[in-house]
Formats: C-alpha cells, sequence, structure tokens
C-alpha cells in the first residue's frame, strides 16, 4: 500500500462559542511531495481546518468534530503531541508570535529539546536546518532584531529541526516585502520538491502562484467549492473575494459577461499651496545610530493621492512620522501649511494631518466606539456641542453607522480597521496618513474601504472629497499603488529614488526590483493596455480593453 | 474562556506567567522613566494593576509567576538591584489575586469586578507585608519603621491604582475574551 | 523605546562566577547576619570589607549605579539610620534597656544615647553590607541566563522557561508600547497634560495601558499553539544552555558557607557577636 501523509475523510467542526459550523464536509488527500494552496476570504476556514490537521482541533480548541482526519493512516486524535509534532510543522500567520527564545540558536533548537533529545543530536539537526535555509549568519543573533524576511525564515527552521513530513504554512506571506515573499515562496517550493507535502494558507492567490502549487482548494464559508490543478482557473473563484492575477480575472469577467460600469475618469485637481513640505530633512534616532532620512525633499499637495512604497527597513515609518511631528528632523525642517513642526504641540499638528497605525490594537482602547472616537477630538479641544456631529459623520463614511455602543475591541478585524480610520476622521484632520493600511487585512475587506478612502472620480460621496485634502498611504501591495492612487514614491537608499504618476515612476521594472519592488501581473497588464487605457486602472475595468 | 481548575499548570500557564512578567517589568520600568502622579510620599505604579489583572484573569500560578520574574526583571532594567524578598512579596500579591479566578463568571459584571478588586487590595496588603517584615527582620528595623516607611505608602499607592484601573482592564479584557473564546 | 539591559559583558572575576554561585553567597551573607542576630561591628566591618571588595571587582561605571545608590543611601539613612539613632528599636532590646550616656536631648523627651548612635551605625553598615551584594547583580549577570540558572537550582522546566519567555517578550512589549504611545498622541494624547485628581489622572493612563495590555492577551493564545505544536512540557527538556561550576565558583561558595556557619557558631557556642558598645566609642563621648 502506498503512503498517504494525509487524508481527510468529511470533516466538520464547530467552536463551542459558535453557532455556525466553521467546516462542513470538506474531504482530501494529498501526496509526499505535493504542494497544495489553500484559498478563500477571511473567516472561510483556512486557520480552522490547520488546526484540524496539526491536531489543535480537538486538543486545545473545543468543540464539535465529526469525520477523519488521518497522518499516515493514523487518527489525528489519538496521537500524543510529541508523534505529531514530529509529522506535521505548522508555520503560523504571525512569526512574530511563533518566535519563542530570543536568540535564533535557542529559537531553533526548542523543539528538539522538547523532546528531551540527546544534545549532540540537536546541536547537528539545528546545524542542518540552519545550513538548509541558509542561515548560519543569523545563528548567533537576536532574534527581536530580525527582518520580517528573518524571522519568518527562523521560524520556519525551528519548525524543521522537528523534520517533519507535511508542512502547514497559515499566510506565511504577511506584512513581507514583495522580494521577501517571493523569496520565502521558492524555500517552500523546494522543501515541496525534496518530497515534504506542503499545505500553503494564503488569500492572495496571486503571490502564491510564485510556489507552483499543484493543486488549489478553494473554501467558501467552510465548504469546499474546489479542489483541481491550479492551471484549470475555475469560474467558481470569486474575483472580488480572494486576490486572483489580472488575466484571470479579465477572463472570467469576460467569460462570465460580469458588466463593468466604465472606469470613472480622474478630475485632476489643480495644485494649490503645498499642505506638507520637507525641506532637506535629515534624521537619525541617535547620535551614534546610522541616518535613516538622508537629504529628503517633499512637497505634499491637495488632491494627492499618494502611493509610498520601498524595502523592509527602508524608513517609510520613519519618514510618515516627521509628517505628524511625532520625530522631529535632526537636519533640515518639515513645514504643515506653512508652519515648522518644531514649532507645533502635537495637538495643533494633529488638527492638520492625521495618522492611521499599522494595527489597530495599537490604539483602541475605550469601552465603547462612540467614546474611542470622542478621544480625539476631545484632546484637541473641539467644543462638545460639535463633536457628536462629527463621530456621526466619520461612522456613516466607514458605514460602521449603529455601532456607537458597542465594544471596539469585540470587533472584527476589518471594523476595528476602519474604526481607527473613522477616529481619524472625527479629528478633522486634512490629511490622511495610512503605514499598511491593508497588512493582515482580507481583500473584499480592504478593496472595500479602499475604494470609499481613494475614489476621486467626479461623483464620488467618498471621504476624501467629503474631508481630506489629500492622502498618503504605505504599501507593500504594488496593485494598491496601481490601482488607488495618483502619484507614487519610491523610497530607497535613505531618500526618495522617485516621484511621479504611477505609470511613469512603475514603468522602471529595473528600478522597482532594486527597491525589492516586484511587477505584478496587473501592473504589466495595465502597461501593456496603457496606450489605450491612458491610465492605471483595476483589473475589472481592464476587461473591456482587452480584445 | 477555557474552564481551567485553578490550581493547573500547563503551556497555558506558563505564556500569561511569562507576558504578565515582560508587561509588568516593562511597566515598572517605564515609571520609573516617566513622572507619575505622586501624593506624599506615595507614588504610583499603574503597572501593579496589571499585575493583579494577570492573576484574577489567568490565576495564582501567573500571578504568582509575573509578579516575581516582573519584580526581578523590573529592578534589573532599572538597575535597582536583586532583592529577593521583594520579588516574592509581588509574586504573593499576584498569587492572593489569582485566587479569585474561578469564581470570576463575566469580566464585564459588577460583582465579578468588586471580587477581583477585593482579593486584588487583599493579595497587595499580603504581599507587601511579607516584604516590609522580611524587611524588618533583615535590616533588623522595628515594626513602627516597617509599617510607616514601607508598609503604608507602598500599600497605598497600589491599592489606589487598583480600584481605578483594574475595573477598566477587566472590561475591556470581557470584549477582547468574546472574540476569541477557546 | 528600546530596551537596553544594564549588563555589558566585563572580563571581570565577578562576571566569570557561575550566577548561582552569585546568588548563593548573597544568602549566605544575608542569612548569616540575621538568623543569629549578628550586631558585633568586628564581624560587621570585615563582611562590609568583603562585600564592598567583591563590588569593587565588578567594575561598575558610577553612572550607571548613581541613581540606584540615591535610593539606598535615602533609604538607610533618613528611613533606618534616623529611626534607628532616635528609636533605637529594632535590633536587640539592649540598645535601649540597659543605661548608657546621653548625648543630646531632641523634643519630646526623645534622647540620643551613645549605645543609640552606636546601633544606628553598626544597623546602616549592615544593611550596606547586603546592598553593596545586590546592585551589581542587574549589570554584572546575563539576563539570559537568569532561566538557567533557576532550573539548575532546583526550579522545574516550566517556572524556568517562563523566566526564558518573559525575557523574550519583554523587548516586544517595550515597542509595543511606545507605539501606542506614538498612536494616542497622533490624536492628541498628552502624557504632560494629565490632570484633575489622583484618580482622574490614573484613569487616563488608560490609553496607553490598555491597547498594549489586550494585545499581549491575544498574543498569548497563539503562543500557546506554537509551543505546543513544538511539543513543550510532554517531557523532560535537554537544556543546551546549561551551567558548570568551575574552581573559582567553589571558592567563592565556600566562603560563603564558612561565613554562615562561623557566624551562627560564634553567635551561638560562643556568645560572641551580639551588641555593646565598645569602649573606644564611648570614650568618644565621655
Ligand atoms: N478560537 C475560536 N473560537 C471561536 N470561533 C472561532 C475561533 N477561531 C475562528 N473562529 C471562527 O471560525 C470561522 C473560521 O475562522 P478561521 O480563522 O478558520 O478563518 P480564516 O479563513 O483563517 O480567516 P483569516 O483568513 O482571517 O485567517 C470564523 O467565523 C471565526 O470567527
Ligand atoms: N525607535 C527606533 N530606534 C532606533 N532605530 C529605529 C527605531 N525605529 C526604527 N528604527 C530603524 O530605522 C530603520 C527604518 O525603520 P522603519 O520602520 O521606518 O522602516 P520601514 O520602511 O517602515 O520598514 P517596514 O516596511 O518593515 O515597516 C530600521 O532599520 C529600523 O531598525
Ligand atoms: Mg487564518
Ligand atoms: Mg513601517
Amino acid at each position: 500500500m502506498i503512503d498517504k501523509p494525509l487524508v481527510i475523510e468529511n470533516l466538520t467542526f464547530k467552536y463551542r462559542t459558535r453557532p455556525e459550523l466553521a467546516l462542513e464536509n470538506v474531504s482530501l488527500e494529498l501526496k509526499p511531495g505535493e504542494l497544495l494552496l489553500i484559498a478563500g476570504s477571511s473567516g472561510c476556514g483556512k486557520t480552522t481546518l490547520a488546526r484540524c490537521i496539526n491536531g489543535l482541533i480537538p486538543r486545545s480548541y473545543r468543540g464539535e468534530r465529526s469525520g477523519r482526519v488521518l497522518l499516515h493512516g493514523r487518527e489525528v486524535a489519538d496521537m500524543h503531541i510529541p508523534e505529531m509534532a514530529q509529522v506535521v510543522g505548522t508555520l503560523l500567520q504571525d512569526p512574530e508570535r511563533q518566535i519563542v527564545a530570543s536568540n535564533v540558536f535557542n529559537e531553533v533548537a526548542f523543539g528538539p529539546e522538547n523532546l528531551g533529545l540527546p544534545r549532540d543530536e540537536i546541536l547537528q539537526r539545528v546545524d542542518m536546518a540552519l545550513k538548509r535555509l541558509k542561515l548560519e549568519y543569523l545563528r548567533e543573533r537576536e532574534t527581536f532584531n530580525l527582518s520580517g524576511g528573518e524571522k519568518q525564515k527562523v521560524a520556519l527552521a525551528g519548525v524543521l529541526t522537528m523534520n517533519p513530513s507535511i508542512l502547514l504554512l497559515d499566510e506565511p506571506l504577511a506584512s513581507l516585502d514583495p522580494a521577501s515573499a517571493h523569496e520565502a515562496l521558492e524555500v517552500f517550493r523546494s522543501l515541496a520538491d525534496e518530497g515534504k507535502t506542503v499545505i500553503l494558507v494564503e488569500h492572495r492567490v496571486e503571490d502564491a502562484i510564485g510556489a507552483k502549487p499543484d493543486r488549489l482548494l478553494y473554501m467558501d464559508e467552510g465548504k469546499v467549492k474546489y479542489l483541481g490543478p491550479i492551471d484549470k482557473m475555475p469560474k467558481e473563484i470569486d474575483h472580488t473575494k480572494v486576490k486572483l492575477p489580472a488575466p484571470w480575472v479579465v477572463q472570467r469577467v469576460k467569460s462570465l459577461n460580469i458588466k463593468t460600469e466604465p472606469a470613472p475618469k480622474h478630475v485632476e485637481t489643480e495644485r494649490g499651496e503645498p499642505l506638507v513640505v520637507f525641506e532637506d530633512v535629515d534624521f537619525q534616532y541617535d547620535s551614534d545610530l546610522p541616518l535613516i532620512l538622508n537629504n529628503v525633499n517633499l512637497k505634499i499637495y491637495p488632491g494627492d493621492l499618494i502611493a509610498l512604497l520601498g524595502p523592509n527597513g527602508a524608513g517609510k515609518s520613519t519618514l510618515v512620522k516627521h509628517a505628524i511631528g511625532l520625530l522631529k528632523p535632526t537636519k533640515g525642517r518639515v513645514l504643515i501649511e506653512g508652519q515648522d513642526t518644531r514649532k507645533m504641540s502635537v495637538a495643533q499638528i494633529a488638527r492638520a494631518v492625521g495618522y492611521v497605525f499599522q494595527s489597530p490594537t495599537h490604539m483602541l482602547y475605550a469601552p465603547t466606539v462612540r467614546e474611542e472616537l470622542e478621544f480625539g477630538p476631545k484632546n484637541l479641544g473641539y467644543d462638545d456641542q460639535q463633536i457628536p456631529q462629527f463621530i456621526k459623520e466619520s461612522l456613516d463614511t466607514v458605514n460602521l453607522g449603529g455601532f456607537d455602543e458597542y465594544p471596539p475591541l469585540a470587533l472584527s478585524f476589518g471594523q476595528q480597521k476602519r474604526t481607527t480610520i473613522a477616529a481619524v476622521l472625527a479629528m478633522r484632520s486634512k490629511i490622511l496618513v495610512m503605514d499598511e493600511p491593508t497588512a493582515g487585512q482580507d481583500f473584499a475587506n480592504y478593496t472595500h474601504f479602499m475604494d470609499t478612502l481613494c475614489d476621486v472620480s467626479e461623483n464620488a460621496q467618498s471621504i476624501l472629497s467629503a474631508n481630506f485634502a489629500a492622502t498618503l498611504f504605505i504599501t507593500h501591495d504594488l496593485d494598491l499603488a496601481v490601482t488607488y492612487a495618483n502619484r507614487v514614491l519610491l523610497f530607497g537608499d535613505k531618500h526618495i529614488v522617485a516621484d511621479g504618476k504611477p505609470q511613469d515612476v512603475l514603468k522602471d521594472a529595473d528600478m522597482l526590483l532594486k527597491y525589492r519592488v516586484r511587477p505584478t501581473s496587473l501592473l504589466k497588464l495595465n502597461l501593456d493596455l496603457l496606450p489605450k487605457t491612458g491610465r492605471f486602472l483595476p483589473a475589472e475595468a481592464l476587461a473591456a480593453y482587452v480584445p | 474562556m477555557n474552564e481551567s481548575n485553578t490550581w493547573e499548570f500547563g503551556t497555558r500557564q506558563v505564556v500569561y506567567g511569562a507576558i504578565g512578567a515582560a508587561l509588568y517589568g516593562v511597566l515598572s520600568w517605564v515609571t520609573n522613566i516617566f513622572p507619575l502622579p505622586a501624593a506624599g510620599n506615595v507614588t504610583f505604579r499603574p503597572a501593579v494593576a496589571v499585575l493583579i489583572f494577570f492573576g484574577a484573569a489567568y490565576g495564582p500560578w501567573v500571578g504568582l509567576l509575573a509578579g516575581f520574574i516582573g519584580n526581578t526583571l523590573g529592578d534589573a532594567l532599572s538597575g535597582w538591584g536583586f532583592y529577593w524578598n521583594w520579588s516574592l512579596g509581588n509574586g504573593i500579591m499576584g498569587l492572593v489575586a489569582g485566587l479569585v479566578m474561578s469564581q470570576i463568571k463575566d469580566f464585564r459584571a459588577q460583582g465579578d469586578i468588586i471580587k477581583a478588586v477585593i482579593y486584588g487590595v487583599i493579595g497587595i496588603a499580603v504581599g507587601i507585608l511579607f516584604a516590609c517584615l522580611t524587611e524588618m527582620f533583615v535590616g533588623g528595623i522595628d515594626l513602627n519603621t516597617a509599617l510607616v516607611g514601607y508598609f503604608v505608602p507602598a500599600f497605598l499607592g497600589n491599592a489606589v491604582v487598583t480600584v481605578v484601573l483594574l475595573p477598566i482592564l477587566m472590561v475591556a479584557f470581557a470584549a477582547v475574551a468574546s472574540r476569541r473564546g477557546r | 523605546m528600546l530596551v537596553t539591559w544594564k549588563y555589558r559583558p566585563r572580563n571581570t572575576f565577578i562576571q566569570k562566577l557561575d550566577p548561582r554561585t552569585r546568588l548563593i553567597f548573597m544568602l549566605c551573607v544575608i542569612f548569616g547576619l540575621t538568623i543569629p542576630e549578628i550586631w558585633d561591628f568586628r564581624i560587621l566591618l570585615p563582611l562590609f570589607l568583603v562585600s564592598l571588595t567583591l563590588y569593587l571587582m565588578a567594575r561598575i561605571e558610577w553612572k550607571d549605579v548613581k541613581r540606584a545608590w540615591m535610593y539606598i543611601f535615602i533609604l538607610v539613612f533618613f528611613i533606618v539610620g534616623l529611626n534607628g539613632l532616635l528609636s533605637g528599636r529594632g535590633g536587640p532590646s539592649s540598645v535601649t534597656s540597659l543605661p548608657s550616656p546621653v548625648v543630646m536631648e531632641v523634643l519630646w523627651g526623645i534622647d540620643i544615647t551613645v549605645s543609640k548612635m552606636w546601633f544606628a551605625l553598626n544597623q546602616m553598615t549592615r544593611m550596606l553590607t547586603m546592598a553593596i551584594l545586590a546592585i551589581p547583580i542587574p549589570y554584572t549577570m546575563d539576563p539570559n541566563i537568569y532561566g538557567t540558572a533557576f532550573r539548575r537550582m532546583g526550579a522545574s522546566d516550566k517556572v524556568s522557561f517562563t523566566m526564558d519567555l518573559a525575557f523574550r517578550f519583554l523587548p516586544t512589549f517595550a515597542r509595543d508600547f511606545s507605539i501606542t504611545m506614538d498612536a494616542q498622541r497622533a490624536r492628541g494624547y498628552e502624557m504632560e497634560k494629565l490632570s484633575g485628581g489622583i484618580a482622574g489622572r490614573l484613569r487616563r493612563l488608560a490609553p496607553l495601558i490598555i491597547p498594549v495590555v489586550m494585545q499581549s492577551t491575544v498574543t498569548g493564545e497563539e503562543v500557546i499553539d506554537a509551543m505546543d505544536l513544538r511539543a513543550f512540557g510532554t517531557k523532560p527538556r535537554t537544556w543546551l544552555k546549561d551551567l558548570k561550576y568551575a574552581p573559582r565558583d567553589y571558592i567563592i561558595l565556600g566562603l560563603g558557607v564558612v561565613i554562615f556557619v562561623g557566624c551562627c557558631v560564634l553567635k551561638w557556642v560562643f556568645g560572641v557577636g551580639g551588641f555593646f558598645v565598645p569602649d573606644f566609642f564611648l570614650n568618644l563621648f565621655v
């Protein structure tokens, strides 16, 4: 009989704390050396399925489970943790939280240590894993100040030391810059080629294709919608729910002849006085630390919709923190509406510039959404008569109307994100600055709020036209820049290396690659069609121009 | 949350013990950097509310570890030194506060919050009393000094902090827990 | 803010010592002085000098320890010393019970006697002897090794690992805290402008504390999974980091034991080590 690493037979699961089924009749079979891609929108049960495979369900998570999950012919529920840990290796969504040791060597050795293996065997396994992933140079480093990509690989090494036959990767690409993500995918592929069974959970199908999966499992509301070879692109996959390569979308739109409203044409706002000005700005966090910003010059005008691209650790966040006075330049100056930030209080600046931090969990604290939104305006000293109305308006714009008395901490991630944006709206800031607004977010969810936020068509009922004079967002997702920006900044080597219209900045593929940004299928397609379209458009809209 | 019994000691307790300790350490250290409201010779250490919270939310073991390790790391960060008796005192604080865990059904409910606060304040009293009495025995100071010079200020400050901040923490936690149950 | 440990690798005898050695030695001195209740300057002074030498051998820069020492001095002089001087209580009863020449009258009939003065001096020496051993630890002991040290002193795998894990999370939470701080300042929150009564002012800290704590509780759930998935706590662990006593450790440990046993024997067998006022000190005043 041939060895089957993983067999799942009509698996159904319901969390004790939830009324609805999280998984329903899931069945699948995997061969050694196979790479399976699991896709689906947020909340469709990807992580739950993963938990069933690595035995956290039924062990750690209580609920009703039926059906069978067999690892090499043995039921998961009957295996002991040590055995299982050596069959299935799991890489969790966020490496930051998977790493349990303060230096790389101990992190990688953690698993074998727990198995109580003899020293020299552990040492030998650690060296092998580090060698396999080309991480020897990190051996003695502290885990805390590794880059995102390095953390990712170290976590993986820690899993490989248990030498499992099945690898389970739950959205491993979040918050990696495109180049790092691509490197990670190539590693996953090669592991599959070595005979390990790899299960890759990722809703950004577009990027996951990089790992050349053998099969695709598409889930929706806990059910299997499609299971089959990746190249036979199925109509079932909804391109509004998961991120598909542009050609697929076009093909789908055409074949199902979904009618797309003609792309609205931009209203070119004439450039008035600049709102924010960077004049020869230098910055370093400490006199004995290296320069992060070197001679940065930048003017932000009303009507700008700026996307800021650049590698991990380049200094993007550092740059925008100057625009809200959280950091002051060590040389040169930053002017906001003509005033030097050095002479302004944080509160003053906040009236002009609103900053949405990457993770909502970093700022939400109040018992109700209303109080959360009152916080800003009260600090800025708006009078209590106006505030309730500010709040109502901003809640409506991010369509959270009716959530006023709901605790923000109990909201879903997407809703929390929108709450933080509403909180900034309520402060009546003129400029909106967002640090990686889409990181860790589900595709459907973020396209929705980016649409409302960045739609500048003449008939726009959007936040931008309603409140913000200009918007700037940092992102690692090139397509976001392609779709929503009317101006793109490329940051690298301590300063802004390119600044201009998307079609001008993004056409230079070599420069993008130099700064770890990988051209996407959407960008390529747009560049091909540019003569016809005249400007960049979302994939759906492009369908109209493809013969 | 999950209905683990009070004295269970597994991965969960290890992790939250560590997290509680790290938070307690960092926050105590931070309050040594930023000036905080002070009344007379009573200085406030908001971190204590966090310690009591971890006790109440995750039980006595977590409270004990968070208190002992947290205080040790906090002192190490601030460069005070290592005072085994004060670290142990902090551990006892968390442990006593943790005894309430099994009685808390709903972190939003007023009754449960009051219970937690009471246990917390008792914990603080016991913990600091322990530290002060060892101080007395070790340093050879009389009861009077131990009480007036050490106990009263420390106790008052921490008790106030707990009464004010613990309820806020618990209400927030109720919201978080409602989102991700086990 | 970035967490910066006081610890810096220095090539000193003290730092080469096994952390266990230093903790045990410290306990020997503390209990040697306290259990048999030593108050005799002929024992206190040498011990003080021993501790002092060890302290100086650690070669810690003064600017680093300044704040800690201020704190200790205030405690020792104003709370402990002054109190001993005035009340004379806390030590042996003989300080106050035996007649002793009065040096000067303070208000309310409290008078400072020679023996009270001598007692206060001894008391301060005694406390400094112990403090001087406690203070250098953060500067000279790598926090990385705390967990292992605990384990080799008999703590369970789980307890010891808690120590390591806490150490791992410390910088992460420090960073989270400063991010939260920035996020709230960007919404006009100003730490400096804490106003209102004590309760009110404390409540104003919620925006800083709540997000950090709540995020940490969520993080915890994932860390638990991560550790379970790598078989934590299922078998006795192998610890790659480990400690070995070197000859120098046995020397210090020996010294510690001698001190402890010595104190006990002197006090209980030979009755030496109790409180008394030496003549030279008496003669200073009469
Ligand atoms: N620990 C839990 N307790 C109760 N319900 C849960 C738990 N974890 C997930 N759920 C619910 O189960 C469903 C599936 O969640 P799951 O995390 O598997 O989705 P997902 O596909 O991984 O989403 P994402 O892409 O956002 O990670 C969701 O409705 C979610 O709310
Ligand atoms: N508070 C700080 N103190 C010292 N150095 C810092 C601090 N914050 C960031 N840095 C360093 O400054 C550099 C730029 O960091 P920054 O966060 O701005 O990069 P980034 O472009 O935002 O990266 P990412 O895309 O990963 O968010 C990094 O090398 C980082 O290590
Ligand atoms: Mg998931
Ligand atoms: Mg950043």
